[in-house]
């Protein structure tokens, strides 16, 4: 070793105690130090008493065999030492720092003698002389050649991140593809079939028992072309329906007048555009619901096919390709027809010229989808599940009948016996005896000015009912003449109408026998509402009639007829009002105020001519007053001498 | 005055050509959760129905080896209902393809006054249980989930002791003879409800007499 300081090296554990282990709360268990005598017991087990006493005493013979021992084995010793175990653990590391102290002394040397230059020097390493004199064509190729290796490194490099970067996309599509299906799945039934995966979009498991198998498929659409453009309303789902599903279709329903010829029949077609679809509805969304509306469309129109076929009425149905024909009432048909547009091909030839009055019953179309809906619904019943719950499925009441007996008018008043024609036939011809009532009292109230007529419609109606109330009465005297109130429940063949006075008549559905009904209730009123002015004006009822049997028959109900005197009983008015006859007034004035009188020897008290004698008609239309109740009290006061 | 004259030619029509396609699985009752579950999603959509029924077996010794069995089923939930009478003939050895045990069926319904009835024909009464559970229904698919229950005194219905811990799963159909493509339908079915219970076709002849035979 050469000369300098010696160097102090300092070595030092750095922990007395090993950790055992470290709580939840941080705290550090340490392995307890060995005690004395165990100390000691660990060292006395690791001696090998076989060995003699030679070990013991010698500790310098044991460390060339130690050295000997540690040249074999790892240098750090385990406790299955058979020699004499080393005296000192830290002598490997002894042994490295002696050697690197070596090598660093050895460096420094060479280094300082390096300086001196006397005895070594440094020299660079010479280049080769030759290397430069290499031709052209070799410098260009070894260059070609390791752009070459440079350039291939980049490509791949670049492959390498194209193909990540379209992984990323194909991914992000699965995605898409996978959250779309999530999407799907949430609104619609779909399950797998070994690698396909089919949809239901038919009514059966909502009670329907249409025999349609109604199963789409769903398309993945993710294998694109990435050079091209994704269009617009690109989606990564697509499913396909059964083709005869596809397009739109609706059930129109309608009231026309009877067509004269059955040429046409079967021949409607499709003038409805579909609705926009709204923005942010998936295309598959769409279709989806389109081809289940063709589909319960179906079922409703095979359904009434069926019914028209089967049932017996009076006048039959006529079933003809895509129409129904029936005939409500007489000269009026509905017609029921399935439009079902491909949309294909686009028919200009079948929009007409001039716009067809839109008679589509919109109303009867959405009862339709309702009633079948609810008959999907009565499917599905509790009232249809068994118990016990081995018996067979079946209407509640029917497992009755065998046990309590019901005879055949009992099951048949069971089962559901109207059917789906008849209801929408039902429910057409009261929509239409409505709206021929509403025309009815409208066309009457403005034709004629006095009395007026007024119709209070109820709100609240049913598919088979509803109510009006009519009410006439003279403009400017409501609060006096209103005698005449007429409720008409209008049903599906008939109208009732009940009066003020408890009269409950029942009219048919002829249009005519409404207008004649409302007419004689008019001219009734007028009588009524001369009848409440005398309350009114202090004139004395003599006589009233509603139905008078004398003067000309009419020919739309009878004429009536009023008499009042006036208070101080010299003059008399005497009204008759008939429908058609109109109205006749006459006055009777006291036998005072006659020119002629005959002249009689019977009568001799000059008191008598005060009575009332002969009539005169009054001129009615030249008299003042804007309406009839006005002019007679216009009379009245004039024959009301005042005091 | 002679008596009408009684004919003798058997009753073919109306129900008594009736045939029950059946297949029969079990589930642990931990399990019944998630069938219940899978069921609901499966089947038609109606609020899940349970039932209580009280079931009698009748049986009718006769000089012959095989005696002539009748079960009646009366509901424990609903008593006004009508008793249930049924007979379920051998299962048909058809072809070994079918995949639903098939066999011959007669359903009727009767009055409250069955079992005196019964007794008074001559049957006796071999051995009653209680079961309690669910009924789904898909199409014409009727799928009983239920727990069978022994009753212990004889006659009275509260005091039950379960069977065993399991319910008995039962998917059936009711078509008249002849037609044979229900089979089919049954098992995509029971395809769909495979890890959670398997349906299979169990002959009850091959098992030794015991209750679960129904």
């Amino acid at each position: 070793m050469s000369g300098g300081p010696a160097v102090r090296v300092s070595i030092e554990s750095t922990c007395e105690k090993q950790v055992q282990e470290v709580a939840l709360d941080g705290t550090e268990t340490y392995v307890p130090p060995l005690s004395m005598s165990q100390n000691l017991a660990k060292l006395a087990q690791r001696i090998d008493f076989s060995q003699g006493s030679d070990s013991e005493e010698d500790g310098i013979d044991g460390k060339p065999r130690d050295r000997e021992w540690t040249k074999q084995e790892p240098e750090e010793e385990e406790g299955t030492v058979k020699f004499q175990p080393s005296l000192w653990p830290w002598d490997s590391v002894r042994n490295n720092l002696r050697s690197a102290l070596t090598e660093m002394c050895v460096l420094h040397d060479v280094l300082s003698v390096v300086k001196e230059k006397k005895y070594m020097a440094l020299d660079p390493v010479s280049q080769d002389p030759t290397a430069g004199k290499t031709p052209q064509v070799f410098q260009l190729i070894s260059k070609k050649k390791s752009l070459g290796t440079a350039a291939q490194l980049l490509l791949k490099g670049a492959e390498k991140l194209s193909k990540s970067v379209a992984e990323n996309m194909e991914n992000r599509r699965q995605r898409d593809f996978n959250s779309e299906l999530l999407r799907l799945r949430s609104q619609w039934k779909l399950r797998k079939v070994g690698d396909k995966i089919l949809g239901d979009l038919s009514y059966r498991s909502a009670g329907s028992l249409f025999p349609h198998h109604g199963t789409f498929e769903v398309i993945k659409n993710t294998d694109l072309d990435l050079d091209k453009k994704l269009p617009e309303d690109y989606c990564p789902l697509d499913v396909q329906i059964p083709s005869d599903l596809e397009g739109s279709a609706y059930i129109k329903v309608s009231i026309q007048k009877q067509a004269p010829d059955i040429g046409d029949l079967g021949t409607v077609t499709l003038f409805r555009r579909p609705p926009k679809t709204k923005a942010g509805t998936q295309q598959w969304h769409v279709k989806l619901e389109a081809a289940q509306n063709v589909l319960l469309c179906k079922e409703i129109f095979a359904q009434l096919s069926r019914e028209a076929v089967q049932i017996k009425s009076q006048i039959p149905h006529i079933v003809v390709k895509n129409q129904i024909i029936s005939q409500p009432f007489p000269g009026l048909q509905l017609s029921i027809s399935l439009c079902h547009s491909t949309g294909e091909k686009k028919n200009h030839r079948a929009t007409p010229d001039k716009p067809k009055p839109d008679d589509h019953l919109y109303v009867l179309e959405h009862n339709l989808h309702q009633m079948m809906r609810e008959f999907h619904k009565q499917q599905l019943s509790s009232v249809v599940m068994p118990h016990p719950a081995s018996a067979p499925f079946g209407h509640k009441r029917m497992r009755l009948a065998g046990p309590m007996a019901y005879d055949k008018a009992e099951i048949t008043s069971l089962q559901h016996n109207e059917g789906l024609l008849e209801k929408i036939i039902k429910q057409a011809k009261h929509i239409f005896l409505r709206s021929r009532t509403a025309r009815t009292i409208d066309s009457l109230a403005s034709r004629i000015e006095d009395p007026q007529i007024q119709a209070h419609w109820s709100n609240i109606n049913d598919v088979f009912e509803s109510s009006v109330k009519v009410l006439i009465t003279s403009q400017g005297y409501e609060q006096i003449c209103k005698s005449i109130q007429l409720q008409l429940n209008i049903g599906v063949e008939q109208i009732r109408v009940v009066h003020r006075d408890g009269r409950v008549v029942t009219l048919s559905h002829q249009e005519q026998e409404l207008q004649d009904f409302l007419l004689s209730q008019m001219s009734q009123h007028q009588v009524h509402a001369v009848q409440q002015l005398a309350k009114v004006m202090g004139w004395h009822v003599l006589s009233f009639s509603n139905h008078v049997g004398l003067g000309p028959v009419e020919s739309i109900g009878n004429a009536s007829a009023v008499t009042v005197a006036s208070p101080n009983g010299e003059y008399a008015i005497s009204v008759r009002n008939g429908p058609e006859s109109g109205c006749k007034v006459l006055v009777q004035f006291p036998r005072s105020q006659t020119k002629e009188l005959p002249k009689s020897d019977v009568i001799q008290d000059a008191k008598w001519s005060h009575l009332r004698g002969p009539s005169k008609e009054v001129h009615w239309s030249k008299m003042e007053g804007r309406n009839f109740v006005y002019k007679m009290e216009l009379l009245m006061a004039a024959l009301t001498p005042c005091p | 005055m002679e008596a009408p004259q009684v004919t003798v030619m058997p009753v073919t029509g109306g129900t008594i050509n009736m045939m029950e396609y059946l297949l029969q699985g079990s589930v642990f009752d931990q399990a019944l959760e998630s069938l219940l579950h899978r069921l609901r999603g499966l089947c038609d959509n109606m609020e899940p129905e349970t039932f209580t029924d009280h079931e009698l077996v009748y049986l009718l010794k006769g000089q012959q080896g095989n005696p002539f069995i009748l079960r009646a089923r009366r509901s424990l939930s609903h008593p006004t209902s009508p008793w249930h009478l049924r007979y379920l003939g051998q299962p048909e050895v058809g072809d070994k393809s079918r995949h639903a045990l098939v066999r011959n069926c007669v359903d009727v319904a009767a009055s409250h006054s069955l079992p005196e009835f019964l007794n008074e024909m001559g049957f006796r009464m071999d051995h009653e249980f209680v079961a309690n559970g669910h009924i789904f229904r898909k199409g014409a698919m009727k799928i009983v989930v239920s727990k069978l229950s022994r009753i212990l005194v004889p006659g009275n219905t509260e005091n039950t002791e379960r069977l065993s811990l399991s319910f008995l799963v039962e998917l059936s159909v009711l078509a008249p003879a002849g037609q044979d493509t229900m089979s089919e339908d049954m098992r995509s079915f029971a395809e769909q409800l495979k890890p959670l219970v398997h349906l299979e076709k169990i002959d009850p002849s091959k098992q030794s007499a015991s209750f679960m035979g129904t």
